[in-house]
C-alpha cells in the first residue's frame, strides 16, 4: 500500500467545510441579492432564432419587430449566438400573434425561412412546469432517501442528500452569479445531477460499509479514510468519464445543449467533490458520535498512549 | 456448467443481441424516428381550461384528443400525432408543416358553430361580414337555429361562382330544424359563426328540406379546408389554449442534431482514449463494452421507435451523450476492483470472480439510484425533459446488462489467460499464479 497515494481526507475536514461553507454562503447570497433569471418558459413569452445575414444589424431586427407590431419590441433582447443566429426574446405569449410577427420580420429583412425556430410559451405554462419539476425533485429525493436507507442505513442517506442539496445550491448559485437563464433544461440537468452526484457517494459509502463491518483495530474515521483512498482511482476516473462527455457537449453541442451541459458540468464537478468533501466527512463525524465508535476511539487512544510511554 | 462455459455463453448472448440490435437500428436515420425539434415542424402543447365551476373530466380530455386527431388528419399532413401530456394537456406534433398559422388556428378553435337569425344579433356596432368578431352574448340561445353538434359531415366544395365553400350535411334533428326554419323565413338573413367569428352571412332563397347546406363566403381554399376540418370533427368539450408552441425550421433542427452527434462522438472518443491510456488492455476491452452498450441502446430505441413510443429529441441526444460516461463508469468499477484484489494477493482467477461480483454490486446500487431519479423525472416532469429521462433510464438498464453479461464475463475469461501471461499490458501489479 505504501507506494500508493494516501491522503487524509477526513482529517482535513475543516478545509472541506470551509470551502463548502464559503461556496454555499456565496450561492445563497447571490440567490437572495441577485436572484435567478428565468427563461420565457417560466413567465410566458416568445423566443425566435433567426439566421443572421451579412449587412443586417440587430437594430434592424428591432425595427422590424416594431413594424410587425410586437408590443414590447423596445425591450426585446436580441443576442447573437456563436453559430451565426440571432436569439430574439419578446414578451408575446399568444402563439398566433408571435408567429405572424415572426413572418413579418422574416419578410421585412428577407431572411431565410428555413433556419428558424419560434417558441411561444403561454403565461400559465411556467406554473405547471415548475410544479411538475418540484414534484419530480421531491419524489426523487424521497425515493433516493428510501433506497439508501433500505440498502445501507439512514445516516448514509441523510448525508448523501445533504451533499446533493449542497451541489444543487452551488449550481443555482453559479446561475445567479453569472446571470445565465434558468430554463426547463436547467431543471432537468439539476434533477440528473441528483443521480450522478450520488454515483461517487455510493461508491465511497459502499467501501466504508464493507470496511467497517467488523471494526476493532481502527477508529471509524481511520477506516473510512482508508476506504476513500482505496476507491480513489475509481472516484477520480468515474468522475472524469462523466465529465468528459459533458464537456464535449458544452463545447460542440450547439446553443440548446450548451445550456444543459453547463448546469451538468458545474453539478458534476461539485458532485464529485462533495461525495468526499461533504458526504463522507459528515457521515464520519456522525458515526463517530455513536457509543460503540466512541469506545473504539477511546481504546485506540489508550493504546497509542501506552505505546508512547 | 463451469464458470468458463457460463462466461462464454454470456458473451455469446451479448454478441447475438448486439447483432440483432444492428439489424434493428441500421440505418439509423431510417429506424430511429426524430422529434420535431430535430426534423422541423410545429409542436404545440394545448392546455385544457374548463369553464369556471366545471370540473375537467377524463372523458372530456379523451374526447378532445379524438377531435384534435381528426382535425390534424383533416389538415392533410402525414405523421402528425396527438398525445396526452399530463392530466390537463395535449401535445400535438405536426412535422414539416408549411402554414403553421392555419394549423394553430385549426387546433385552437373550440369549434362551436352556430346558425343564427340575423335579426336577433344585438351587437349593432359590428358589421356583419366575414371575419367579424362578435362579443360574447351577442345573440340569445333561442336565436340559434342549428349548431355544429347537428353536423353529420362536412367537406370542401365550390359555390356557383367557383369560390371555395364548405358543404354540410345535418343529422336528422338538424335537418328538421333547418327545414322548418328555412321554410318559414325565406328572404331572411342568417349569420353563421364559429367561436364567435362570423363565417358567412347568407340569405335564405328557398326552403332547404334535405338537410344539406353550404357555407360560402370570402374565404380562401385553406380557410375552407380548416373550417371543414373543425366542423367534421365537432366542437371541443373544453377550451384548449396553446401553452407552449414551438416552430422549428427543417434545416435548423438537422443542424442541432449534427452538433449533438458531434459532441457525442467527441465525448465518446475522449472517454475511449482515456480508458485505453489508463487501463491499457482493459481499456481496449472497455471499447467493446461501450460498443455493445451503444448497440443495445440504439437497438431498443429503434424498437420503441417502431412501436411509436420513442422519438429522439434534442434533450434525448443529451441523454445519449451522458450515458456514455455512465457506461464507462461500470467498466472502471470492475477493472479497479479486479486490480485491487490481485494486489491484495489473490489469484487472478479468484480476483476476477469475486472482484467483478463486488464491483457489480456497487455498480448496481449506484446505477439504481440514478435510475430512480430518471424514472421520477419521466413520470412527473412535462415537456421535452421526458425524452431526456427516458433515454437516460434506457441507458442505465443497458449499462447494467452489458456490465453484468459482457464486461464481467470477459474479465473472468481474460484473467486466466492473457492477463495472467502479460499483467503489465493490463496495468495489473502483484498477484499470484492461477
Amino acid at each position: 500500500m505504501s507506494r500508493r497515494i494516501y491522503i487524509d481526507f477526513l482529517g482535513k475536514k475543516n478545509i472541506f467545510f470551509a470551502i463548502s461553507g464559503v461556496l454555499i454562503a456565496v450561492s445563497i447570497a447571490a440567490l437572495i441579492f441577485k436572484g435567478l433569471v428565468f427563461g420565457i418558459e417560466f413567465q410566458g413569452g416568445t423566443v425566435m432564432t433567426l439566421k443572421t445575414k451579412p449587412g443586417v444589424t440587430a437594430e434592424q431586427v428591432r425595427t422590424a419587430l416594431q413594424k410587425a407590431g410586437v408590443p414590447d419590441a423596445r425591450n426585446a433582447t436580441i443576442q447573437t449566438t456563436q453559430d451565426g443566429s440571432w436569439l430574439v426574446r419578446t414578451a408575446e405569449s399568444d402563439s398566433q400573434k408571435a408567429e405572424e410577427a415572426f413572418l413579418k420580420v422574416v419578410d421585412e429583412l428577407s431572411l431565410p425561412k428555413q433556419d428558424v425556430t419560434v417558441t411561444t410559451i403561454g403565461p400559465g405554462w411556467g406554473r405547471s412546469v415548475t410544479r411538475s419539476a418540484l414534484t419530480a425533485l421531491t419524489i426523487s429525493i424521497l425515493a433516493i432517501l428510501l433506497y439508501i436507507s433500505v440498502r445501507f442505513e439512514y445516516k448514509m442517506s441523510v448525508t448523501a442528500v445533504l451533499a446533493l442539496v449542497h451541489d444543487a445550491l452551488i449550481v443555482l448559485g453559479i446561475y445567479a452569479v453569472s446571470g445565465r437563464e434558468v430554463t426547463p433544461n436547467t431543471i432537468a440537468a439539476l434533477l440528473t445531477i441528483l443521480g450522478y452526484s450520488l454515483y461517487d457517494t455510493i461508491v465511497v459509502f459502499h467501501r466504508i460499509r464493507e470496511n467497517t463491518r467488523t471494526l476493532t483495530k481502527q477508529t471509524f474515521t481511520e477506516a473510512a479514510n482508508d476506504s476513500i483512498n482505496q476507491v480513489l482511482a475509481r472516484w477520480v476516473n468515474t468522475s472524469l468519464t462523466s465529465i468528459i462527455p459533458v464537456t464535449a457537449l458544452f463545447f460542440f453541442g450547439g446553443e440548446t445543449l450548451k445550456d444543459f451541459a453547463f448546469a451538468l458540468l458545474v453539478g458534476m464537478i461539485s458532485g464529485a467533490y462533495s461525495s468526499v468533501g461533504v458526504a463522507s466527512n459528515i457521515y464520519a463525524i456522525w458515526k463517530e458520535s455513536e457509543p460503540r465508535y466512541q469506545a473504539l476511539r477511546k481504546k485506540q487512544a489508550q493504546k497509542a498512549a501506552k505505546k508512547a510511554s | 456448467m463451469d464458470d468458463k462455459s457460463k462466461n462464454v455463453l454470456a458473451l455469446g448472448i451479448v454478441l447475438v443481441l448486439v447483432a440483432l440490435s444492428w439489424w434493428a437500428f441500421w440505418p439509423l436515420d431510417k429506424k430511429i424516428s426524430q422529434g420535431l425539434d430535430l426534423r422541423g415542424g410545429l409542436s404545440v402543447i394545448l392546455t385544457a381550461e374548463p369553464a369556471p365551476g366545471q370540473p375537467l373530466t377524463e372523458d372530456m380530455m379523451n374526447r378532445a384528443e379524438t377531435i384534435l386527431t381528426e382535425r390534424v388528419n383533416a389538415l392533410g399532413v402525414s405523421e402528425a400525432s396527438v398525445q396526452r401530456s399530463g392530466a390537463d394537456a395535449l401535445l400535438v406534433q405536426i412535422p414539416g408543416i408549411k402554414d403553421s398559422r392555419e394549423a394553430l388556428k385549426t387546433l385552437g378553435s373550440t369549434g362551436r358553430l352556430d346558425f343564427v337569425d340575423a335579426r336577433s344579433i344585438t351587437a349593432t356596432d359590428v358589421a356583419l361580414e366575414y371575419g367579424a368578431v362578435l362579443p360574447e352574448g351577442a345573440y340569445p340561445e333561442s336565436a340559434i337555429i342549428v349548431t355544429g353538434a347537428n353536423v353529420k359531415s362536412a367537406g370542401v366544395t365550390v359555390d356557383q361562382s367557383n369560390r371555395p365553400a364548405v358543404s354540410l350535411d345535418f343529422d336528422k334533428q338538424g335537418a328538421d330544424a333547418w327545414a322548418k326554419y328555412t321554410t318559414a323565413n325565406v328572404g331572411q338573413a342568417i349569420v353563421i359563426t364559429l367561436d364567435g367569428v362570423v363565417q358567412s352571412v347568407a340569405t335564405i332563397r328557398q326552403p332547404i328540406t334535405d338537410g344539406k347546406t353550404m357555407i360560402s363566403g370570402t374565404f380562401t381554399a385553406e380557410e375552407a379546408k380548416r373550417l371543414a376540418a373543425v366542423l367534421q370533427a365537432g366542437a371541443l368539450p373544453v377550451k384548449l389554449t396553446p401553452s407552449s408552441t414551438q416552430i422549428v425550421g427543417p434545416t435548423l433542427g438537422q443542424e442541432s442534431l449534427k452538433q449533438g452527434l458531434l459532441a457525442g462522438l467527441a465525448g465518446f472518443g475522449l472517454v475511449a482514449l482515456f480508458m485505453l491510456v489508463y487501463y491499457r488492455g482493459f481499456g481496449l476491452l472497455s471499447w467493446f463494452s461501450l460498443a455493445s452498450y451503444l448497440s443495445l441502446l440504439f437497438g431498443i430505441i429503434a424498437l420503441l421507435s417502431r412501436a411509436g413510443a420513442y422519438s429522439l429529441s434534442l434533450p434525448g441526444v443529451a441523454g445519449l451523450v451522458l450515458t456514455v460516461g455512465l457506461a464507462a463508469d461500470s467498466s472502471i468499477l470492475i477493472f479497479e476492483r479486479f486490480k485491487e484484489e490481485v494486489r491484495m494477493g489473490k489469484t487472478f482467477r479468484s480476483a476476477a470472480k469475486s472482484g467483478t461480483r463486488h464491483a457489480l454490486i456497487t455498480s448496481l446500487n449506484a446505477d439504481l439510484v440514478t435510475l430512480v431519479s430518471a424514472i421520477a423525472i419521466f413520470i412527473f416532469a412535462i415537456g421535452p425533459v421526458k425524452g431526456f429521462a427516458l433515454t437516460l433510464a434506457l441507458g442505465i438498464v443497458c449499462d447494467l446488462f452489458v456490465a453484468f453479461l459482457f464486461t464481467r464475463s470477459a474479465v473472468m475469461l481474460l484473467a486466466e489467460s492473457v492477463v495472467h501471461k502479460a499483467p503489465a499490458l493490463f496495468g495489473v501489479k502483484g498477484g499470484q499464479d492461477v
